[in-house]
């Protein structure tokens, strides 16, 4: 009778040790930050996860039908070399090689602006969908920088004039609704440096310049 | 009494107790360890627990597990596209040009993983308490920190970063959301890594620059957010598992000069 009754509390406590052991992994893999976030900041977030898996989910589409055609051209035992010059096109024009053209929106910047505002600037377009920037005709890749103080913001080398304009392509509409929303980097510019103004400007049509770096990594090999 | 005869009482009254106690007080020490962890996880980033949020996080834990998935997906579509277009290699120079073209796009897109040498630093929050009248948030790791490291990479000379295993690439934006930080919409949880490739002294050239020591004295002196790095034989940076699909931008046909703008509608902001 004693012994069963120490089997079932030993039982018992491996039984709590388990769900602890299972809450605590779950709160470190997952969720832990999410609790400090409000419910108006959670709807945001879940907003941008969305957004993030309806990119992934056409990203998988656009894959697979790239994968089946080339599967096809590969049992027939053929290449086909428009499609290899498309994608080739394409991850070019996407990495910054290639001039592009499209819709988007013109940022006119007049004032002592300073880099890290014109970098907020370049990473609200971002967050916003831009897919491809330039600013006064200087292509901005990733590892673009703007950099300087006050009216002695330089990118690539180049300084920039007073004023300067930052081109986007993307979706007009939700490039200058992102950036003119309440809090947006317009409105927080306004705030900050009142001598700083930003004009967004619908473009249906932009042309951006190449690149001119030389984007092919010297010290990494790939890893396959 | 004698050394030897406590001794051997000890070891006598040790050997008589039931292994079952045993056990169980070796699993009550785990629990007390664990409810203890379980305290020390709900740091100041953890302060809401209304009922109402409880179905957003859940629907934020499920989406991000499958922006996982899909971003492995992509990954594995992608292999599997470059597979076939390596077997077609050696059919003729024109495919073999245009496949090492190709090659050659994807690297400098950051479509495919890289190991090189460089460097990774950690960024991590404050355990220092902030004052009465301070921003608690001052004392966290934020969006505009993990930019201005990538900064100051970059300007260092990196060729290749990653944040958490998110690759930068053009598009990449890093924001913060309530005090949570996502890049290429995927949530990223603390402590921060970035990992660069570049020059076997890319560390002593970041640590060197003006824009790291004004951020060290930002960041480091001012509130305590951890700053560290290591310095592995190789380091590894993922492929882009996002979208390189360009919806409104084309590539511009090379013969057509350059046009101006033009405007769509009348400005907004200011």
């Amino acid at each position: 009778m004693r012994r069963t009754r120490n089997q079932l509390t030993i039982a018992a406590v491996s039984f709590l040790l388990g769900l602890l052991v299972v809450t605590q992994l779950r709160a470190q893999a997952a969720g832990s930050g999410l609790g400090g976030m409000s419910s108006q900041d959670l709807t945001v977030f879940v907003a941008n996860l969305n957004a993030g898996l309806d990119q992934r989910r056409q990203e998988i589409a656009a894959l697979e039908r790239d994968l089946a055609t080339l599967s096809a051209n590969q049992d027939r035992g053929v290449v086909s070399l428009g499609q290899v010059r498309e994608e080739l096109a394409s991850i070019r024009a996407y990495a910054g090689l290639e001039r592009v053209t499209g819709p988007g929106v013109t940022v006119t910047v007049d004032g002592p602006i300073d880099g890290p505002t014109v970098e907020d600037l370049i990473n609200e377009l971002r967050g916003a969908g831009a897919e491809a920037i330039a600013i006064d005709g200087v292509r901005v890749v990733a590892g673009s920088v703007p950099t300087g103080g006050p009216g002695e913001v330089a990118v690539e080398g180049d300084r920039l004039d007073d004023p300067f304009e930052v081109s986007a392509i993307g979706g007009a509409e939700t490039l200058t609704g992102s950036l003119t929303r309440s809090g947006g980097i317009v409105a927080q510019v306004a705030a900050t440096s009142p001598e700083v103004t930003m004009t967004v400007t619908p473009v249906d049509r932009l042309e951006l310049p190449a690149t001119q770096r030389n984007l092919v990594p010297e010290h990494g090999s790939p890893r396959l | 009494m004698s050394g030897t005869g406590l001794r051997a009482r000890i070891g006598n009254r040790i050997r008589s107790i039931p292994s079952w106690q045993v056990t169980l007080g070796l699993a009550l020490l785990g629990l007390g360890f664990l409810i203890a962890a379980q305290l020390a996880t709900e740091r100041p980033r953890i302060r809401y627990t209304t009922q109402e949020r409880t179905p957003l996080i859940e629907t934020a834990v499920d989406l991000q597990e499958q922006q996982e998935e899909l971003s492995a997906q992509v990954l594995k579509l992608r292999d599997q596209i470059h597979a076939i277009e390596q077997q077609g290699q050696g059919t003729n120079a024109a495919i073999r040009k245009l496949n090492a073209e190709l090659e050659e796009a994807r690297l400098s897109a950051g479509l495919i993983p890289l190991r090189g040498t460089g460097v990774v630093f950690q960024l991590e929050d404050s355990v220092e308490p902030a004052g009465a009248v301070e921003n608690e948030l001052d004392y966290l790791v934020t969006a505009r920190d993990l930019r201005t490291m990538v900064e100051e990479l970059w300007l260092a000379g990196a060729e290749a970063i990653a944040i958490n295993g998110e690759r930068v690439v053009p598009t990449t934006s890093i924001i913060d959301i309530g005090g949570v930080i996502l890049a290429n919409s995927a949530y990223l949880t603390p402590p921060y890594q970035i990992s660069a490739i570049g020059s076997e002294d890319l560390y002593e050239q970041v640590v060197s620059s003006p824009g790291f020591a004004d951020f060290v004295r930002a960041r480091q002196d001012a509130y305590g957010i951890r700053i560290g790095y290591l310095e592995p034989p190789e380091v590894d940076i993922p492929a882009f598992a996002g979208t390189a699909t360009l919806r409104n931008a084309r590539p511009a046909p090379s013969e057509e000069p350059p046009a101006s703008p033009a405007p769509a509608s009348p400005g907004t902001g200011g």
